[in-house]
């Protein structure tokens, strides 16, 4: 249909210039040609001229001139589909994708069969997951163009997104037939095949699928997916021999995969743990390389041949010097018995090295080498340090860095003991030093950048890491750019524990700025993999990035950044000005002067910092234009920059909380946390409902967990606080689903039916003493003698954590005030328990802050 | 150890093993043009909790004067889980899959002038040949040796397809 408003031919001329000149990115002379058509009094506002400078200015990065004619050329032009689709790629580059949609809906009201507009708007329905849309407009696509294999393509995919396999099928048959015709095999063609295959697969009909596998696997060029799934076809209909053939093969190719060894197992249907261990020494004769059947054995053997298999596995690796030995049998750790094999067999090699240079006295044959008493206190180090048997650990790896100091695995071990034994400080300085033997190894760095950050060194660790980012910016901006997710959560981290929210937000707001990102990273595949053919890949994409925020990753930063917006509704930060003023109240003339001085330097800081900062997001914004010069993605929407006080001071911390929670409700469900964080949130936005779904969700992943029951306290406090005021429904929806849920409506006695309940654990102890106070401050007594005795074997699930976190509670007044004596007395005990423990240390004798070399630690020169 | 190809949703903790290991990093979308371009061609080596300890990012280059050929992008192993002979077999299933599907005649890499332990690795164990040195090759003014490994051993390994045909018709 044509533009209401048509340009006499000299300006249409010129009009389809402008078009030319956005297509290949020469937005200047876009502009120029605009400006000859409006310049001229008869079209100074023509609809579709305006809205084509307006896009290209949008691509020049004038973002509000660029709205503006764009807005202005609709108004001139309602009925032109070029204005709608202008103004609709304009939304969709500020990743406006549902206002984008209905402009490119309007615009096919005026135009239907635009190809350009369809597929545009096919663009962003799969981006929005619409399948339904999509399946309509890939059906006009086709219908418009149907010689062209991706509408083929496009409309099939669109029923198989929808589980609609039949159809999906169809149509993929009927156009692979045409192309049968052709004869062409290659890779496109193979992947096609293999996608269709998976079509069959995923709609349940595996006979189908291992007929059709069979029939085309001469145009299968990439023989591994083949194999893969021809043997995993026969394995699922039960033709054993057939799938164990398979297996065969696919071990011969790559011996190194552990799947094919338990599928084959699967198809040759063993089931003794006997014959599993021959058939894994049998491979082990077949591929004498290949580590599989020589590790994998030790998972099933036991007793005797258990001890033969390892003896013989140690002593290869020992002699060889693997420093990963520890790491590959620790999955073997979960067996007590085979860890008491371990030992005592580790343990007899040290005797018999020292003796004879020898594993075993009574061996035959040459002497082992001088390294191999090295990896054997190397392995005791790090098996005694997993069994949390800290004085060991230590005793042999110092025995270790005696015999060999210049070993950096040795530092690396050191640390890690250090850590897990409580302190933070010793362990990031022996990573310290492992970093300094070997400074061009990233792994080193990053390691002892991440433990520079558990012991709360931000700038150290930022130092640490800018040896190995790019130089002219600073390391913090280049790891945000190159998505160093790992970092930034340790840092989220360590602003948590410092008390600085603000910052601790902003390094959890730029993780999920990662995920965002990452999604939107989907956009171009959606065209790409339809020409790549690479289909399978492609439907593994979309799949992954409907469960992107599930990852490990976004898991640890969202829940950081709940409980600090936990920590900010209950105690908000206060107006800082008011706060000096109360402060300066009970002063003497002399502390006032210096206070003033003090805070008169740090405002000269902070706005020198403000300066700096805003001079680096200038350089960046210069940088990112730069870079961007005429790409498309020029016009990508600025973020707002993220303020840490901005943050920090937000008015709706708890509506905060739940933009990172709602993701992990959905994908990480089976994560108690997810439910326990759920119900701090809802708690204290006392919504009774949510809480009761909260509570319901945790009890279905873990029952038992002590936490559950602080939850299912404090609902009961607030249900039976609330009672009168509930809506009749609600209060029945309550009623019927707190059934299995609680005993009792009885605050009291739930609690003392926990605690009688669950007497050997003192992480039930505390959440129970924390209840016993809080629901009768008069008991004190009672809920201190649950947790103040941590020896005399009264509970069996003692650790550093656990007594942290019970210190912790002494000191913030959830058991009461506690005197000092009492506090003395507690800490002593844990002290004794665990000496190297930060946590526990008398104040005076905390180590300060090490200076190292290469790091200057700021410092008040007062 | 399993060492198997790598799905799209192996990518994310490929780039975090990149980033713990080496000083060249890539954004996500990277990983996935690699991924979605050529998926046969990536591999990781994962430990018993699926954790990934090693990978290749690998591709092709689409150069039509030029034989074809694969390359690759990066490889990595972690540090605590050297001395097990990873990157060899993560390499030399990459290379497999380059003639396989996309009829590969050598494969092509960059090092860093200075990283004598994978100079070795690639000399020694993988049978790589340094073609030239490409000056100032990295962001940080390094050169890099660009090196090459002929594949025609692997091109003897594809299976002939007849037999395979008459095996399953069996």
């Amino acid at each position: 249909m044509p533009s209401s408003n048509p340009l006499p031919p000299k300006e249409n001329a010129l009009f389809k210039r402008i078009l030319k000149s956005y297509e290949h990115k020469q937005y200047k002379n876009g502009l120029k040609f605009a400006k000859q058509i409006l310049t001229n009094a008869k079209f100074q506002e023509h609809g579709e001229t305006l809205a084509m400078k307006g896009l290209t200015l949008n691509c020049l990065g004038r973002k509000e001139e660029a709205y503006e004619h764009v807005r202005r050329g609709l108004r001139n032009d309602l009925k032109s589909h070029v204005c709608w689709h202008v103004y609709g790629l304009l939304q969709r580059s500020d990743k406006k994708y549902d206002e984008a949609i209905k402009c490119y809906r309007n615009a096919l009201k005026w135009e239907k069969d635009n190809i350009q507009i369809l597929r545009d708007l096919s663009l962003l329905q799969i981006q929005m997951r619409d399948l339904e849309g999509y399946r309509d407009t890939r059906y006009q696509l086709l219908m418009l163009r149907p010689i062209q294999r991706a509408s083929w393509i496009g409309y099939a995919m669109s029923f198989h997104l929808l589980e609609d396999f039949k159809n999906a099928l169809s149509i993929l048959d009927t156009f692979l037939d045409q192309q049968q015709r052709l004869n062409i095999i290659d890779y496109e063609h193979s992947e096609l095949v293999l996608y269709q295959n998976q079509v069959i697969q995923e709609s349940g009909d595996l006979k189908q699928a291992l007929k059709h596998l069979e029939k085309m696997s001469d145009q299968i060029v990439d023989r591994l997916t083949f194999k893969e799934n021809l043997g995993n076809l026969h394995l699922r209909l039960e033709n054993w021999n057939k799938a164990a053939d398979i297996y065969e093969e696919l071990i011969q190719r790559n011996p190194e995969n552990t799947i094919y060894y338990k599928k084959l197992i699967e198809a040759k249907r063993l089931t003794k743990e006997a014959d599993i261990v021959d058939f894994y020494m049998k491979y082990n004769e077949k591929f004498p390389r290949a580590m599989p059947p020589k590790r994998l054995p030790l998972n099933y053997a036991t007793g005797e041949q258990f001890r033969i298999l390892l003896d013989k596995y140690m002593r290869k690796a020992l002699s060889k010097g693997v420093p990963p030995l520890f790491v590959d049998l620790r999955s073997l750790y979960k067996d007590p018995k085979k860890i008491q094999l371990i030992e005592e067999l580790v343990l007899s090699y040290i005797e018999s090295l020292k003796k004879v240079s020898k594993y075993c006295e009574t061996d035959v044959g040459p002497k082992e080498p001088a390294s191999a008493i090295l990896w054997v206190y190397y392995y005791l180090a790090q098996h005694y340090d997993y069994l949390k048997q800290f004085e060991k650990a230590l005793e042999y790896i110092e025995t270790a860095i005696e015999h060999t100091p210049t070993l950096i695995e040795l530092f690396v071990t050191k640390g890690r003991i250090f850590k897990h034994a409580g302190n933070p400080i010793e362990a990031y300085q022996c990573l310290d030093e492992a970093q300094a033997m070997d400074t061009a190894d990233r792994y080193i760095n990053s390691k002892c950048a991440k433990y520079m950050l558990r012991a709360n060194l931000i700038k150290e660790a930022e130092d640490t890491c800018a040896k190995f980012t790019r130089e002219g910016v600073s390391a913090m901006e280049n790891l945000n750019e190159m998505q160093c997710m790992w970092f930034q959560t340790e840092c989220a981290l360590a602003y948590q524990r410092l008390g600085k929210f603000g910052d601790a937000l902003k390094k959890c707001h730029e993780i999920d700025r990662h995920f965002s990102e990452i999604i939107e990273d989907q956009f171009d595949f959606h065209t790409y993999c339809m020409r790549k053919m690479t289909l399978r890949s492609y439907v593994g994409l979309l799949r992954l990035e409907d469960v992107l925020r599930g990852h490990p990753f976004y898991f640890k930063a969202a829940k950081c950044a709940i409980e600090v917006y936990l920590h900010l509704f209950d105690s908000p930060l206060k107006d800082e000005n008011a706060e000096q003023e109360l402060n300066t109240e009970n002063l003497a003339p002399s502390e006032l002067k210096k206070l003033k001085n003090k805070q008169r330097k740090a405002k000269k800081k902070a706005e020198q910092e403000n300066a700096q900062a805003r001079e680096a997001q200038v350089k960046r914004d210069q940088h990112h234009k730069s870079r961007q010069q005429g790409d498309v993605e020029a016009d990508a929407p600025q973020l707002d920059e993220l303020i840490p006080d901005k943050l920090a001071r937000v008015d709706d911390p708890l509506e905060q909380a739940i933009k990172f929670l709602e993701p992990l409700q959905s994908l990480a469900r089976d994560r108690m946390e997810t439910h326990l964080m759920a119900f701090e949130v809802y708690y204290r936005k006392r919504k009774i409902l949510l809480m009761l779904q909260s509570i319901k969700r945790a009890h279905q992943v873990e029952p038992s967990h002590p936490k559950l029951h602080s939850c299912l306290i404090r609902f009961l406090q607030v249900f039976n606080e609330n009672q009168r005021n509930f809506d009749p429904a609600v209060l029945e929806v309550i009623t019927s689903e707190t059934k299995s849920l609680l005993s009792t409506k009885d605050a009291k006695k739930l609690n003392k039916e926990f605690l009688d309940s669950r007497k050997g654990s003192l992480k039930a102890a505390l959440e129970g003493a924390i209840a016993t106070y809080q629901l009768d401050n008069k008991l004190q007594k009672e809920a201190l003698g649950l947790v103040m005795d941590i020896d005399h074997n009264k509970y069996t699930d003692v650790d550093i954590e656990i007594c942290t976190e019970i210190y912790k509670n002494l000191r913030n007044g959830k058991l009461g005030a506690c005197a000092q004596s009492q506090l003395d007395a507690f800490v002593a005990q844990c002290r004794k328990r665990y000496p190297h423990a930060e946590a526990f240390q008398p104040p005076q004798e905390i180590k300060a802050q090490p200076q190292t070399n290469h790091v200057t630690t700021e410092q008040d020169s007062n | 150890m399993n060492i198997r190809c790598a799905r799209p949703e192996d990518l994310m903790n490929m780039q975090h093993c990149n980033l713990l290991c080496l000083p060249e990093n890539y954004q996500m979308k990277y990983y996935f043009y690699h991924g979605l371009s050529w998926p046969q061609l990536s591999y990781v080596a994962e430990d018993e909790n699926g954790k990934i300890v090693g990978y290749v990012l690998a591709k092709m280059e689409e150069d039509q004067e030029d034989l074809k050929h694969g390359h690759i992008t990066s490889l990595a192993v972690k540090r605590s889980h050297r001395r097990l002979g990873l990157a060899q077999k993560l390499m030399d299933q990459a290379s497999e899959a380059m003639v396989e599907c996309f009829d590969a005649k050598y494969v092509s890499l960059h090092v860093r002038k200075s990283n004598r332990a994978a100079l070795n690795l690639y000399k020694n164990s993988l049978k790589f040949e340094t073609v030239e040195i490409e000056p100032k090759y990295y962001a940080d003014g390094e050169d890099a040796y660009s090196m090459r490994r002929d594949l025609s051993e692997f091109s003897k390994k594809k299976e002939p397809k007849k037999e395979e045909q008459l095996k399953i018709e069996e």
